[in-house]
């Protein structure tokens, strides 16, 4: 296992990046809990990231040089998935996007759902902000050796 | 008798200071992956293989040829290896993810505590070499 300091900081800067764009994600969620229309047609659809551990790699050189280190992974988002829960119908004839009968599809998105998730994604930034604080307090007291 | 400027504290805390930046990286990794489903928490220990290693340092002059020996004499504490494993004290959540929140962060503030404290002690030596170098301070 390496020792150095970068890699600490690049394993909690991925966490930091991971939960951004989840945060991102809720955002969007929540901006759009009311748009019926989207580019690919019908309502918009909530959207969700996945998280997956990875090996932390710098480079290819490096995995080719060193043993695979299993027991320092970074996180990255690797899909994001569009929720297939179905739509909320509701009855709004007067509405431009209203089927024959009436109905409005509209996005099934719980609010409440929306900022429980919000709240657990700062908190996870917050953890790897505190992770990069000790890293970077560690740093910088071994730069003062012999002083 | 050898008093060599580097003795067996100086080495036994650059140790202890290398293996608490393996472990600080581990809690990190713990922290990042705090909400990935299946991932499970690693706990690095290495306590008492350096205590052990501390022991063994100076005592007959052995050398270690396969990473099953046990290192004696000058050098154990080099040879002193952490181990890592999966977390024991399960804690699963419904994804799978082992990760204690609470745990890891107050292992973190620790571990960057001792790691500062070690840093001192060997600040503390190395004033003391400055001192004998400058002829008390004259």
């Amino acid at each position: 296992m390496s020792s150095d300091f970068s890699t600490g900081l690049r394993v909690s800067a991925s966490g930091m990046a991971a939960q951004r764009l989840r945060m991102n994600t809720i955002s969007s969620n929540i901006a759009n809990i009311n748009t019926t229309r989207t580019p690919e047609g019908g309502p918009y659809r909530r959207k969700d990231v996945v998280f997956e551990a990875m090996t932390d790699t710098r480079n290819f050189g490096e995995m080719v040089t060193q043993p695979v280190d299993q027991n320092v992974q970074r996180v990255q988002v690797t899909d994001v998935i569009s929720d297939p829960k179905a739509v909320d119908m509701r009855y709004e004839p007067d509405h431009p996007d209203a089927g024959p009968d009436g109905y409005v599809a509209y996005p099934k998105i719980n609010l409440m759902e929306e900022m429980a998730n919000m709240i657990q994604a700062t908190r996870g930034y917050e953890a790897n902000v505190a992770a990069v604080q000790a890293s970077k307090d560690m740093a910088m007291s071994a730069l003062e050796i012999g002083r | 008798m050898s008093s060599s400027i580097f003795d067996k504290t100086t080495n036994s805390l650059g140790a202890a200071i290398n293996f608490r930046q393996q472990r600080h990286q581990v809690t990190a990794s713990n922290i990042a992956n705090a909400e990935t489903p299946g991932y499970k928490a690693k706990v690095l220990e290495f306590e008492d293989a350096l205590s052990r290693a501390i022991d063994l340092e100076g005592a007959g002059a052995m050398t270690a040829t396969a990473p099953e020996h046990y290192a004696l004499g000058p050098g154990a504490i080099s040879h002193a290896r952490a181990d890592v494993y999966d977390n024991p004290d399960i804690n699963v959540t419904n994804d799978g993810n082992t990760v204690d929140m609470e745990k890891e962060m107050a292992s973190l503030q620790e571990n960057s505590i001792l790691y500062k404290a070690a840093l001192q002690l060997i600040n503390k030596k190395l004033g003391a070499l400055r001192y004998a170098v400058t002829e008390g301070g004259r």
